[in-house]
């Protein structure tokens, strides 16, 4: 089972940009969905959400935000999709997973988790305020979604 | 499933600053020459009779039978009872006890036990106790005489076992996998002293092996005589007696933990080891073993060859001196482990067996404290321990070829010099991430 390693390449460029373009408008208001977005052909699979970077006109700076979108499928080969996601910590992390099967999210370290059901799309939003690097894992499958990076 | 790159954890550190990096390279390689061309042109650190006595009375307890069979039996009842929570307490590894305690408290822990109190596991091993017990059932140790030969080959190899389990076998974390090892370690190790006698343990058992290489930098060595002495670890150091295999076992932690870093790297991680199988990690592994071992002989064949040295006694005549670049790597990258996850130990040990209810020291209910190290103290201190590492090392190297030749040129001494910096360059570099 496995996450489309290009599409989250892709999403995740996007939404360093959706982030970008959006400034510091903090957890209230989310980018626009970042799939619809174009692809930008990054293969970066990391990007830093910080509103003290992206917004110039912060009067004191905010806790910035980031939302990454993934894939969840079930796939017959388990080739591991370990893209690394940096944000910085404070942030509010807002993952959306789109699952095509039903499966457990686990965040390590934060000790989150969210149940996932096939055909719809869940969200886990939470600050990311401990500092280390963290493996987000589906726990049925075993395998690991990315690797969150918090500094 | 816990899918992390060593035993268990719920976490991996950051990446250490690139100016950390940087000014750590820096003072590396300034270090070196310094070494070399400033230090001491003549021995000057004590031998394997130096050192302050400690008192005969405290000798004699240290050393008497009670105290050890004691602290044995202690040990083994610990193990027991480990090996019971492993198979009888929750399934869950983030609820069990058993990988807990043997990845991080006991594998972990070992280190700065072993760094302060000297060669720790050699005195409370269980296994000797069990040993003694069975002794009488067999013939009287018909292999014995081999084992001065082995040195420490054997110890190199169940290290290699023990690492392979830690950072590559899939189901590392699973409780059962935990138990099995334990009990299977002992009974291939007490069958392999029932053939070699109890001298068997120095030389086979891996965690004593490995106790008692760290607590050659600890300031607790024994003179030649046999007195128990305090004296500076660095002489402690020097004073590692000569055996095969000892520096094929200090090869083994160096690429062992190299590989540990290598696999926590995006590189890895995206790359040679994205399938995350036992194929990639068991070909890494050794790969790493095998590149720093390579590096090591020809930095001291080179060094030999330019002093006039034979050459194939090199590799075993410094092996002392890689001891704590070795240990630098071992600290930078389980300090974290140990401080951080290791307090978990401590939570699940109120309720080993996770029946409803028990809150035996009212830790139970905690919650491991992922931010009570900061991220600035432990990337301090994985560069501290890195330097520190290959300064010892390269002082050592530095008085291992002035005992070797009274008139070593400082130049003969640099390609062993420049192995160490590439080490610890790429220390510096696994931490970085690259």
């Amino acid at each position: 089972m496995t996450a489309r390693p290009a599409r989250l390449a892709r999403t995740l460029a996007a939404s360093a940009l959706a982030l970008a373009l959006a400034g510091c408008a903090g957890t209230d208001a989310p980018p626009s969905p970042a799939a619809s977005s174009p692809s930008s052909g990054s293969t970066s699979s990391s990007t830093s959400g910080s509103a003290a970077d992206a917004g110039p006109a912060s009067a004191e700076p905010t806790q910035g935000s980031l939302r990454a979108e993934l894939d969840v499928v079930a796939g017959p080969v388990p080739q591991q999709q370990d893209g690394r996601l940096s944000v910085r910590a404070g942030d509010s992390v807002t993952l959306v997973l789109n699952s095509e099967i039903d499966d457990e999210l686990h965040v390590h370290g934060y000790d989150l988790t969210a149940d996932l059901q096939a055909g719809q799309t869940t969200e886990l939003t939470f600050d990311a305020t401990i500092p280390g690097v963290f493996e987000v894992e589906l726990h049925d499958a075993g395998t690991v979604l990315l690797s969150l990076q918090v500094s | 499933m816990i899918v992390l790159a060593h035993g268990v954890g719920s976490r991996t550190d950051l990446p250490i600053p690139i100016g950390f990096a940087l000014y750590g390279a820096g003072a590396a390689i300034l270090a070196s020459f310094a070494v070399l061309l400033l230090f001491w042109r003549t021995p000057h650190l004590g031998g394997a009779d130096s050192g302050r006595p400690l008192p005969a009375g405290l000798q004699r307890l240290l050393d008497g039978a009670g105290v050890r069979r004691g602290l044995q039996a202690v040990a083994l009842l610990v193990a027991a009872f480990v090996v019971a929570a492993a198979l009888a307490g929750p399934e869950e590894t983030s609820r069990n006890l058993g990988p807990w305690v043997l990845f991080v408290t006991f594998w972990v822990g070992l280190v700065p036990l072993s760094l302060l109190l000297g060669p720790v596991w050699r005195v409370v091993n269980p296994l000797r106790l069990l040993h003694r017990l069975l002794r009488p059932l067999g013939p009287e140790a018909p292999g014995a005489a081999r084992l001065p030969a082995l040195g420490l080959w054997p110890a190199a190899g169940a290290l290699t076992v023990f690492v392979w389990l830690e950072l590559v076998y899939p189901d590392r974390s699973e409780p059962v996998t935990v138990a099995v090892f334990l009990l299977g370690y002992a009974a291939v190790q007490l069958a392999l002293a029932q053939w070699f006698g109890e001298g068997w343990f120095a030389s086979g058992d891996g965690f004593e092996a490995y106790s008692t290489l760290i607590a050659r930098l600890s300031p607790w060595g024994r003179r030649g005589d046999g007195r128990l002495v305090l004296r500076n670890p660095l002489a402690n150091a020097m004073a590692t007696p000569a055996q095969p295999g000892l520096a094929a076992l200090v090869m083994v932690l160096l690429g062992s933990t190299a590989f540990d870093g290598l696999t926590r790297t995006v590189w890895w991680q995206t790359g040679p080891g994205s399938a995350n199988d036992w194929f990639s990690g068991t070909v890494g592994l050794l790969l790493s073993i095998a590149l720093v071992a390579a590096l090591y002989v020809l930095g001291t064949r080179l060094s030999g060859r330019l002093a006039r040295q034979e050459q194939a006694i090199q590799p075993g005549r410094y092996a002392a001196t890689v001891i704590p670049i070795a240990l630098g790597y071992t600290v930078a990258h389980y300090f974290s482990l140990l401080m951080l996850d290791g307090q978990t130990t401590w939570i699940l040990l109120s309720n080993p067996f996770g029946a409803d209810g028990v809150d035996l020291f009212g830790t139970y209910g905690n919650r491991v404290d992922l931010t009570a190290v900061s991220a600035d103290l432990i990337a301090l201190v994985q560069v501290g321990a890195i330097i520190t590492g290959h300064v010892v090392g390269v002082i050592l190297a530095h008085e291992r070829a002035l005992l070797s030749a009274r008139r070593a040129r400082a130049s003969d001494q640099l390609p062993l010099v420049l192995v160490m910096v590439v080490f610890t360059l790429g220390g510096l570099g696994l931490l970085f991430g690259f």
